[in-house]
């Protein structure tokens, strides 16, 4: 069979495909994971030194009190809650519950917003 | 009607670029396909595939505005223009809008569609009860266009090796049937981390299949059906 020397090519530019809201509440439930794995030895740490003595947890909660480094946290703060949520909807939906289209879909919207409202509500307790 | 439409041709070497149309829909005109087929007589060397024109074959399927769906299905009206049709995502195009299809129907063979029964057929057809047969329901229409696995970010990333929805929900079809005995057979060869398992339950297939199914639905039955074996 002829077949062409060079590999054919693969549409899958991902900015040109328009994703249901399912896809991207997935999307960003990895997104939120990663962050969560990557900033669990530097939270580990800086719990350790918290703990180890008054001038640590003074040190510790001068390093996080800048408005930069809130950000930082307020990213985490939605990234557990978008993870929690995104993964207590995955198990309902192994269970058989909300696996129809339109539950699905309301789901995957709530979970958006929902982690948003609490990394807000959070910004608010920490702010005042 | 303004179109923005891949174009690739493997005979110049070039690679993919996205042309341009103007064409005006006559009267007529109702679905995508029809203006294709309109364009194709103004430039011939646009090439997709097309057979039934009514949502039976499965040839027409592509990439309409970032959704996949199949152009005989998708009316004009109410498309937002320019139409950028693009072949289906994930799957090597051959030219234009018509993408390779080995590997989707190599997966689809791999799951055996066919009724496996053991004992010689009955005289007559074998029969079986209204509930039976209602359970083939939502799963026999399957026209294998393959919307739904390319579409599939799972698929995307391990076409290989991933069955796919499409291939997942004609899987089940089977499964489903109250006259075939391989069920034990067919559960063995799913049980895979690859095969069954690279499901992440996005459900991008439930939301683009023409037909209205639900590949996501078949797979979660399947998922059940493996743990209930298990227990």
């Amino acid at each position: 069979m002829a077949r062409p020397v060079r590999p054919l090519p693969v549409f899958l530019n991902l900015l040109r495909i328009r994703f249901p809201v399912g896809a991207i509440a997935s999307i960003a439930h990895r997104v939120a994971g990663v962050l969560l794995f990557l900033a669990l030895p530097p939270l580990a740490l800086g719990l350790d030194a918290s703990l180890r003595s008054e001038a640590g947890f003074e040190a510790m909660r001068d390093l996080l009190s800048s408005p930069w480094r809130a950000l930082v946290g307020l990213i985490l703060v939605w990234a557990a809650a978008h993870h929690l949520l995104a993964g207590i909807r995955h198990l309902l939906m192994d269970v058989g519950i909300g696996g129809g289209l339109a539950q699905a879909r309301a789901s995957a919207r709530a979970v958006l917003v929902v982690a948003v409202l609490l990394a807000l509500v959070f910004a608010a307790g920490w702010l005042t | 009607m303004k179109l923005s439409i891949y174009r690739f041709n493997p005979e110049t070497g070039e690679p993919p670029r996205m042309q341009d149309y103007d064409v005006a829909p006559a009267a007529g005109d109702k679905k995508l396909l029809d203006l294709l087929m309109r364009l194709r007589t103004a430039d011939d060397s646009l090439s997709f595939r097309r057979s039934c024109r009514e949502g039976i074959c499965g040839s027409d399927a592509m990439n309409i505005n970032g959704r996949n769906g199949l152009a005989c299905l998708t009316a004009l009206e109410g498309l937002k223009e320019p139409v950028v049709l693009r072949p289906l995502p994930g799957f090597p195009v051959i030219r234009d809008l018509i993408v390779d299809m080995t590997q989707f129907f190599a997966h689809y063979h791999s799951i055996k569609p066919w009724l496996i029964a053991e004992e010689p057929p009955p005289e007559r057809e074998r029969v079986q009860t209204p509930d039976e047969r209602e359970r083939l329901n939502g799963l026999y229409e399957c026209i294998l266009c393959a919307c739904c696995s390319a579409f599939c970010p799972s698929y995307w990333w391990n076409p290989d090796k991933f069955i796919g929805p499409a291939g997942l929900l004609q899987a089940y079809r089977f499964i489903a049937d109250s006259r075939d005995v391989a069920t034990a057979e067919r559960l063995d060869f799913l049980d895979d981390v690859y095969r069954l398992y690279r499901c992440r339950t996005i459900m991008n297939c439930t939301e683009v299949c023409p037909k209205g199914l639900s590949p996501s639905h078949a797979i979660e039955r399947i998922r059940i059906a493996l743990l209930k074996r298990s227990s």
